[in-house]
């Protein structure tokens, strides 16, 4: 096994940067030698004009800013990578996120054909740069740098917002898998089985036994790479607010909502609410997987108070109250139960994700989201059509799909919510809530790969 | 076909019965066409859909040719799959997604045919990961099976033999055939629309690419339900 150098690895991949704003700017290679010298003067650091690729080794001061590149499979081709080698990439790759659209539920309105531009012309993205920083003049001035040489389609920004939350007033990004020989004490008191490297990264052992993924040609030079699903996810909080306080009102003179949420417990959550506000904060918790604070529903089902409850260390089984058709429990069934047996803990993939909008003129507001692993396949592709959507994962959920990124339809959607002491109550009618509105498939290339491209001469 | 009684009428619509005009169909005209306008060859298995229904019980018509297809060659294949049953046969229980699944042996090829829900690939991935070993038995009897070995560090390259050896499954409706062409193509589907009189030129074309074909995506018992909802129903436990 090869050893691990942080020092070849792009820094967005191990761990997330403690900055709270993010260009994502959206790139055509329309000089392809200038394209080149940039991608030299960025793996080193050798250009005044060309900001520096941050790496994943530890840093000894925090950086004002970080500086990363996704490249698609169009990018490899007009860099001038030879049709010999491209052949070595995988098939998802290659054919870009446009055309694995069903897979991903991008149909209806999340259809590419919907898309706004840049990503409306899914050929002429070839490079995905990603400036990360505290303070705008930072992204200002790497994207000018960045557009003295390529040609900008387009730019997404997105930030933190507050406690960590996302638009559905969720804490996010609490759970990410924990890799083995990566220093992560963010995550250090998360119990769940530590990842082997290979689950991000190329080159590596995988979670699935024995496997290996493929590292396209040359290997030596690919390894240590990582695939990622670049995705802009609009969030319909609108929708799914009122859509609480529908349930809500229909769960208040249902015959069995004592064994939802008995009652007075309405004071514990909130920090105390009125029983029909309760009501709507437990079918989100449902819907989610955790409370909106992010307690585990599984721990705590009457109480969205956090006292000495851990946020990650928690387990499924036959009988939990988180249903399994929430959203948390679909995108990671840790080891709970699932059909398919072999494959607890083998989909697990890095997610870093930031808030956009909203937009002052539409209002249109949600997620920039980067879904990162050593497979599509395997990982983001297997997690969306298997078991975000479908839910194949369980015979009492299969047939629907997530309640939150679902591709819902209100004629078709359902979802179980969960009672104490068995049955549940069904919800139905919720349209989509999180429409997708972009994205590619990028390859975070190894700084040893960057380096590589930058050296093409076809 | 004109209803016209003339003997020019009758005599082109005996054409297909005639000798010379089957000959001439066969050596020239077909691979003429094949030159001028060939389909790019379908992909096998079932197409990807919205419909949670469709996403069950779907096919795999997986044909692998014989590398050595004398009777020793045969053997070599069968004792592969003879000396693994009790590794096929857990492993396609811990899959957890198969109905399903046979092993032919027919005429030059040997064939699994199974009936699973989900996707395909996620499917053959964990059955690699489950036995890939006797997968790698099997592929050494297998044509072009050698540079997929060992299984468990070429997932990606034997899934993608897996689905290019799958059978094309022709759509249930048979105009339906002209907006995959298209799509293959890279083509907006059936824009402008096709000429439904041009069907049979389209099917003879695309079956030179695709030679073997499944008619259709099958018949269903009992549409909608995954194997594990069944076997939930049953009570025997998922």
């Amino acid at each position: 096994m090869a050893v691990f150098d942080a020092e070849k690895v792009q820094g967005n991949i191990l761990r997330g940067y403690p900055l709270d704003r993010v260009r994502h700017m959206i790139l055509e290679v329309s000089d392809r030698r200038r394209a080149r010298e940039f991608l030299a003067a960025a793996a080193d650091g050798t250009g005044e004009e060309v900001p520096r690729i941050t790496r994943s080794a530890n840093w000894s001061e925090r950086p004002e800013f970080c500086f990363n590149i996704g490249i698609t499979f169009e990018g490899l081709r007009t860099l001038g990578l030879p049709s010999d080698q491209l052949k070595t990439f995988p098939t998802e790759y290659t054919e870009g996120m446009t055309r694995r659209a069903l897979k991903l539920g991008d149909f209806g309105e999340s259809a590419p054909e919907h898309w706004p531009a840049p990503f409306d012309r899914p050929d002429r993205i070839h490079i995905v740069a990603s400036a990360y920083a505290n303070a705008d003049h930072h992204l200002d001035d790497i994207e000018k740098k960045v557009a003295k040489v390529f040609t900008v389609l387009g730019t997404r920004d997105g930030r933190n917002l507050p406690d960590g939350k996302v638009f559905f007033g969720y804490r996010d990004g609490i759970s990410q898998p924990r890799l083995r020989h990566v220093f992560d004490p963010e995550h250090a008191g998360d119990h769940q089985i530590k990842d082997p490297l290979g689950t991000v990264l190329l080159g590596y052992q995988t979670q699935l036994e024995g496997i290996k993924f493929t590292i396209p040609t040359p290997e030596d030079v690919f390894r240590d790479s990582a695939f990622n699903a670049f995705r802009v996810l609009q969030q319909d909080t609108e929708a799914f607010e009122t859509y609480l306080t529908d349930a809500a009102h229909f769960l208040e003179s249902h015959r069995d909502v004592a064994r939802l949420l008995p009652e007075g417990a309405e004071q514990n959550i909130g920090g105390g609410m009125s029983r029909h506000d309760a009501l709507r904060e437990v079918v989100a918790a449902q819907m989610c997987g955790r409370w909106r604070n992010g307690t585990p529903y599984e721990a705590s089902p009457n109480s969205d108070v956090q006292d000495g409850i851990s946020l990650t260390n928690y387990d499924y089984s036959l009988s939990s109250r988180c249903p399994a058709g929430s959203h948390m429990r679909r995108a990671n069934p840790r080891g709970g139960p699932i059909v398919q047996r072999v494959a607890n803990y083998t989909r697990r993939m890095v997610r870093r994700g930031m808030s956009y909008g909203p937009d002052p003129e539409t209002g249109e507001h949600g997620l920039l989201g980067n879904f990162i692993g050593a497979n599509y396949g395997a990982q983001f592709e297997a997690v969306m059509c298997d078991w975000i959507n479908f839910g194949l994962q369980d015979p009492g959920i299969t047939g629907t799909n997530d309640p939150l990124l679902g591709a819902n339809v209100p004629e078709t959607s359902r979802f179980d919510l969960t009672l104490k002491g068995g049955g549940h109550i069904r919800l139905s009618g919720f349209p989509r809530f999180v429409k997708t509105r972009g994205g590619a498939y990028t390859l975070l290339p190894s700084l040893p790969a960057i380096r590589y491209l930058s050296q093409l001469t076809a | 076909m004109s209803d016209d009684s003339g003997w020019l009428n009758s005599y082109i619509n005996s054409l297909p019965e005639r000798g010379w005009f089957q000959f001439l169909s066969k050596y020239v005209v077909v691979p003429f066409w094949v030159w001028r306008e060939g389909r790019p060859k379908l992909p096998g298995g079932p197409r990807p859909s919205p419909q949670p229904s469709d996403n069950t019980q779907r096919m795999m018509n997986l044909l692998m040719p014989l590398k050595d297809t004398s009777p020793i060659g045969r053997a070599k294949a069968v004792m592969a799959l003879a000396q693994n049953v009790d590794e096929i046969f857990a492993g396609l229980d811990n899959v957890g997604t198969v109905h399903s699944a046979r092993f032919l042996l027919v005429e030059d090829y040997i064939c699994m045919i199974s009936v699973y829900d989900g996707d395909f690939s996620n499917y053959i991935r964990d059955f690699i990961s489950t036995i890939g070993s006797v997968f790698d038995a099997l592929m050494h009897e297998v044509e072009g099976g050698d540079k997929l070995y060992p299984s468990e560090e070429n997932v990606e390259a034997f899934i993608d033999w897996v689905r290019e050896h799958d059978l094309f499954q022709a759509p249930d409706y048979p105009f339906d055939l002209f907006g995959l062409q298209d799509e293959q193509a890279g083509r907006k589907p059936n824009d402008p629309p096709h000429d439904l009189q041009t069907l049979p030129r389209s099917l003879i074309l695309q079956l030179h690419a695709n030679r073997n074909i499944s008619l259709g995506g099958g018949y269903r018992g009992y549409p909608g339900y995954s194997a594990a909802q069944i076997r939930r129903n049953l009570g025997v436990g998922w």
